[in-house]
């Protein structure tokens, strides 16, 4: 709101520079964002917020200041030139809608010679920022920007039958604005209307056809009480605001239409106008001021701080307040009109402290009298699962949760995504339903910038609908291509590949203990054929992994392998993981086997771990593959691999026979399931 | 007796021609074996030998297989000096040791990610837990239990995307503050960190997405002075202890009184009138705070005249940007690693 420091000091005078007034301003709530000098005033732009409509003129700021600095407000004189003829014998005023307008005032001046406004008139509109009109529009705004309440003139002789009738539309009725543009009513719509038509958008917008224009000589001055909620449904359904639809729909002051009636007649009388006599107020069920109780103990139990009691009376006095003592430290306050925020006890709390000063109240820090739950395991999860995957070289990113719904289709996730009603733009037009979108952005983005190793993750929802229902799905995704880490003088760099990813997502689910996993071989619509496995524990999929078809780089211009993860969290973390026993570490030898076998192409790792595992072999610590290959020692359409077991025993050496039991019946189980044959010192056994 | 003497000297003797060979400390290891093994040693045999000696015995030819012990320990470990002193080996590498070393590499976290757990420990040391709630929420939740009655223009200043009617994506984390409350008894002390957003374009300042933290405690007696001294002190941490901090007053719906928290600019400390990033007032909006509004308390049916409480919420990239100067808060979701790895890896 811009506020006209000359203005001001019609309705208070103030001695304070200009520093010291912005600071005291700022601490009582009345931030001042900007000033200017402008003809030898000062324009400040102070924050307003919407509970305060009385702010939204010069007149409530002044009673601020007033009260900050404990001056009295001027009083403001409006002497009239009156006329013989009543009001209502020049006009006829009918509320038909009085829930929408709970009061009416009008009055007529009649014989204003239409004109350009005076220089002091003129300064002040454009100290608003505002373009002079003529001097009975400029008159209406002044009102407006002096007092917060909006006012508005029609030609009198523009008003069919000289009626003025506050009524709801007539769905279709058409109006065609001040500003030339034709609105269609609805039936919710409050409107002024005369004998024939509607005439304004009650408190949105006048009508053209009644406006002032040069030849007007006869001004019906309005000044009403529209309902809040009212206005504010018909100015976001017409798209129209106006300053004076931003304060009615914020409240105007029901008390005040009179006075501001009043004070533009008075002023169009400085043009040649004669005033009616006795205003129009249609005002059927008056208002009463609300009452809050207001109790001294509750002051220091919401605020820490005692405030000297004649502190409290004299502010809230001096801000409109009347207090009236019930029994001592408790009052009864009755709250001005114009203060529409003010219903409760915590607020007019609020108004002490904001006088008193927030900085005069003591620094406190609150007892903690009981503890809080601690992390719980879900963040504890997300936390191990980064760090994890920090040491594995990938880079957390966070990205938009919008998406472009046409390339989200190419992904096909099967998802139904969650639309925006509203979006900013039609390519952040729905929710995500996967993460890789966002991933690849990013893929992208450092790639054109040079970066040739890119591994990154992203941990947080994917959005689609499920059951009629939005759901949240926690998710986490991967993207990887390139070397990792930077390039070494000694050292070969090693390069993102299908293992790479594979061991960053075992080494997860052990670190989480989400073991046993397993591998499943599937396709899946991200992934190139026969290049991806699904995740599982305990038998359910907790995601894909593999190479990212190859569609899918082209739609993001990718060159080159890119391998890519997408795990449903949601569904892992809220699996057991298995919990925690401490396995003494035995004192005596572990004893390593090794045996190679040539083997069919056919069987896959998984395969023979699981033969392993099925055999339940007492002491067998651990069991790996640590050598893979095939070439010209090895028969076509084989592979030589080769296994360790360890075994050990926790309270006594292994006698080599007992481990030689073992180990044949691995190795007989091997042969057996497999065709797998034994392959010693490079010659095969058979 | 005589024969183990003998024995044992042949066995010094031995050894000593063997050491004679030695020239690596590979060899040595082998010889040393061919003695000290503790399985198949030479010493180890001899004393498995001894068992089978009468006690009175045992002792005297157990010093005899001692001295041969010390006899190998001893030159063994001379030898082992000597070699190690006199081996090309001994330096790392022939040439340039100045060549950058096999650092680790490591993926870096993302600012907001890091700035968000900083701000988390402050607040997790003052005994507060975290509060997580959904990011697409009912009117209710982020409006109308908040104390923001239906078409009240408070809401204009949440400029809100809409999935339907009643459906919505957070303008802000305080609807979590409505579901801990409705969930949990008071004492509440938490902090709720996430995702909001709000139907804004793109611009240096503004985002359609970015994080928020909130922080609500409700118990009896909690007062303004406890507000001020919580996030004084939060402040205190996370800048510097010398901090200028004000609080003003502002409003939300939610909280009454309400307050907005100003920092001193941490770049001109209020000493520059040009100073382009608070515009020379010498101050920055840096928290909105405030005590939970009564009506918020009976939304959720704690009694306001039982319990009080006080509520805050800060922006996240917001806040990094004014810690670290950053010109734009769309760098946070471009996700340039040029950017993002600064952050915690140079």
């Amino acid at each position: 709101m811009k506020i006209s420091l000359d203005w001001l000091k019609d309705f208070v005078d103030i001695d304070l520079s200009l520093s010291v007034l912005i600071n005291r301003l700022d601490m009582i709530g009345m931030m001042v964002e900007e000033w200017e000098e402008k003809d030898s005033d000062i324009i400040l732009d102070i924050e307003t917020y919407a509970n305060r409509p009385d702010t939204l003129g010069h007149l409530g700021i002044a009673r601020e200041i007033a009260a900050a600095l404990g001056l009295k407000m001027k009083k403001q004189e409006w002497p009239l030139v009156e006329l013989e003829q009543k009001t209502s014998e020049l006009c006829d005023v009918q509320i038909r809608d009085a829930d929408l307008c709970p009061r009416y005032t009008g009055i007529v001046v009649k014989g204003v010679k239409v004109g350009p406004s005076p220089d002091w008139l003129r300064k002040r509109i454009e100290a608003m920022g505002l373009k002079p009109i003529n001097n009975v529009v400029d008159v209406s705004n002044y009102v407006l920007f002096s007092t917060s309440h909006p006012i508005h003139a029609f030609d009198l002789a523009k008003l069919a039958g000289r009626k003025v009738i506050i009524r709801r539309a007539k769905a279709g009725e058409v109006i065609r604005t001040l500003e030339e543009e034709d609105v269609i009513l609805t039936s919710d719509m409050l409107v002024i209307a005369d004998e024939e038509r509607p005439v304004a958008i009650a408190g949105v917008i006048g009508g053209l056809k009644s406006s002032v224009q040069g030849t007007t000589q006869d001004v019906f001055i309005e000044s009403a009480y529209f309902n809040p909620v009212s206005v504010r449904k018909t100015s976001k359904k017409t798209g129209i605001s106006t300053d004076a639809s931003y304060r009615f729909e914020r409240e105007a002051d029901i008390s005040f239409p009179p006075q501001a009636a009043l004070m533009a007649a008075s002023i169009l009388t400085q043009f040649g106008g004669k005033v009616s006599k006795g205003i129009m107020d249609v005002y059927p069920k008056p208002k009463k001021e609300k009452t809050v109780i207001l109790r001294y103990q509750r002051v220091f139990g919401l605020l820490g701080l005692e405030i000297d009691e004649k502190f409290t009376e004299k502010t809230l006095s001096h801000l409109g307040f009347r207090l009236e003592a019930q029994r001592k430290g408790v009052w009864q306050v009755k709250v001005p009109h114009f203060r529409v925020d003010v219903e409760r006890e915590a607020d007019l709390i609020e108004e002490i402290a904001r006088f008193y000063g927030y900085d005069k109240i003591p620094v406190h820090f609150p007892p903690l009298r009981v503890p809080e739950p601690p992390l719980d395991e879900k963040r504890e999860k997300i936390e191990k699962t980064r760090q994890l995957l920090f040491n594995h070289g990938f880079d957390e990113v966070l990205n938009f949760s919008f998406a472009d719904p046409e390339r989200e289709a190419s992904f096909q996730t099967g998802r139904e995504a969650v639309e925006i009603r509203n979006p900013i733009s039609q390519k952040a037009s729905i929710l995500r339903t996967t993460l890789l979108g966002g991933l690849l952005d990013n893929l992208v983005w450092n790639r054109n910038r040079g970066a040739e190793g890119i591994h990154l993750f992203e941990i947080g929802n994917i959005y689609f609908w499920q059951k009629k229902k939005t759901h949240e799905q926690l998710t986490l995704a991967v993207v990887a291509t390139g070397p990792i880490g930077p390039a070494h003088w000694q050292r070969k760099t090693k390069e993102a590949d299908f293992f790479h990813l594979k061991g960053a997502l075992e080494s997860l689910m052990s670190y989480l203990r989400y073991e046993p996993f397993s591998f499943k071989k599937t396709n899946h619509i991200f992934f190139e054929e026969d290049s991806s496995l699904a995740l599982a524990q305990k038998g359910e999929t907790i995601g894909h992994f593999g190479l990212l078809k190859k569609g899918l780089r082209d739609r993001y211009s990718i060159d080159g392998p890119v391998w890519a993860a997408e795990l449903n969290l949601e569904v892992l973390f809220k699996k057991k993981p298995q919990s925690f026993q401490y396995v003494p570490v035995t004192r005596f030898p572990t004893v390593t086997r090794d045996v190679s076998f040539i083997a069919g192409q056919d069987v896959t790792f998984q395969d023979i771990k699981e033969a392993v595992e099925k055999l339940s072999l007492p002491y067998l610590a651990s069991f790996d593959i640590y050598d893979l290959f095939s070439g010209s020692s090895i028969p076509k359409g084989k592979t030589s691999l080769s296994l360790r077991f360890e075994y050990s025993h926790p309270e006594r050496t292994l006698k080599a026979q007992e481990v030689d039991k073992l180990q044949k019946k691995v190795i007989d189980t091997l042969k057996k399931s497999f065709n797998f044959l034994l392959r010693e010192g490079g010659k095969i056994d058979k | 007796m005589k024969d183990l003497k003998a024995r044992i000297e042949k066995l010094k003797r031995d050894f000593d021609k063997a050491l004679s060979g030695v020239k690596d400390e590979k060899s040595l290891q082998e010889v040393r074996n061919i003695y000290l093994s503790r399985k198949r040693g030479a010493v180890k045999l001899l004393f498995e030998e001894l068992k089978a000696l009468k006690p009175e015995k045992r002792a005297q030819a157990g010093q005899l297989v001692n001295s041969l012990k010390k006899h190998v320990v001893a030159k063994v470990s001379r030898l082992k000096v000597k070699l190690a002193a006199s081996k090309p080996g001994v330096r790392a590498r022939k040439g340039d040791l100045t060549l950058p070393g096999v650092r680790g590499y490591w993926g870096a976290p993302h600012p907001v990610v890091l700035f968000q757990q900083k701000i988390e420990n402050i607040f997790i040391a003052m005994g507060f837990s975290i509060e997580e709630g959904p990011e697409i929420e009912t009117d209710y939740y982020n409006f109308e239990a908040l104390n923001f009655p239906p078409h009240h223009p408070a809401r204009d200043d949440w400029d809100t995307l809409y999935i339907s009617d009643d459906l919505l994506l957070r303008t802000h984390t305080s609807p979590v503050q409505i579901r801990a409350m409705e969930r949990r008894k008071p004492p509440i002390r938490i902090i709720v960190p996430g995702k909001v957003y709000r139907r804004e374009t793109p611009d240096p300042t503004h985002l359609p997405m970015f994080y928020q933290v909130e922080g609500l405690a409700v118990d009896k007696g909690i007062t303004f002075a406890d507000l001020k001294g919580t996030l004084e002190h939060f402040l205190k941490t996370l800048f510097y202890e010398k901090l200028k901090i004000r609080f003003r007053p502002s409003f939300f719906p939610f909280t009454e009184p309400s307050a907005e928290v100003d920092i001193e600019c941490l770049v001109c400390k209020g000493k520059n009138e040009q100073c382009r990033v608070c515009g020379g007032s010498g101050w920055k909006e840096i928290l909105g705070s405030g005590m939970v509004d009564p009506q918020v308390l009976k939304n959720v049916n704690i009694d306001p005249e039982q319990y009080s409480g006080f509520a805050f919420g800060m922006g996240i990239e917001r806040t990094a940007m004014f810690a670290y100067q950053i010109p734009d808060m769309r760098y946070f979701f471009e996700n340039d690693l040029r950017f993002n790895r600064q952050f915690s890896i140079k």
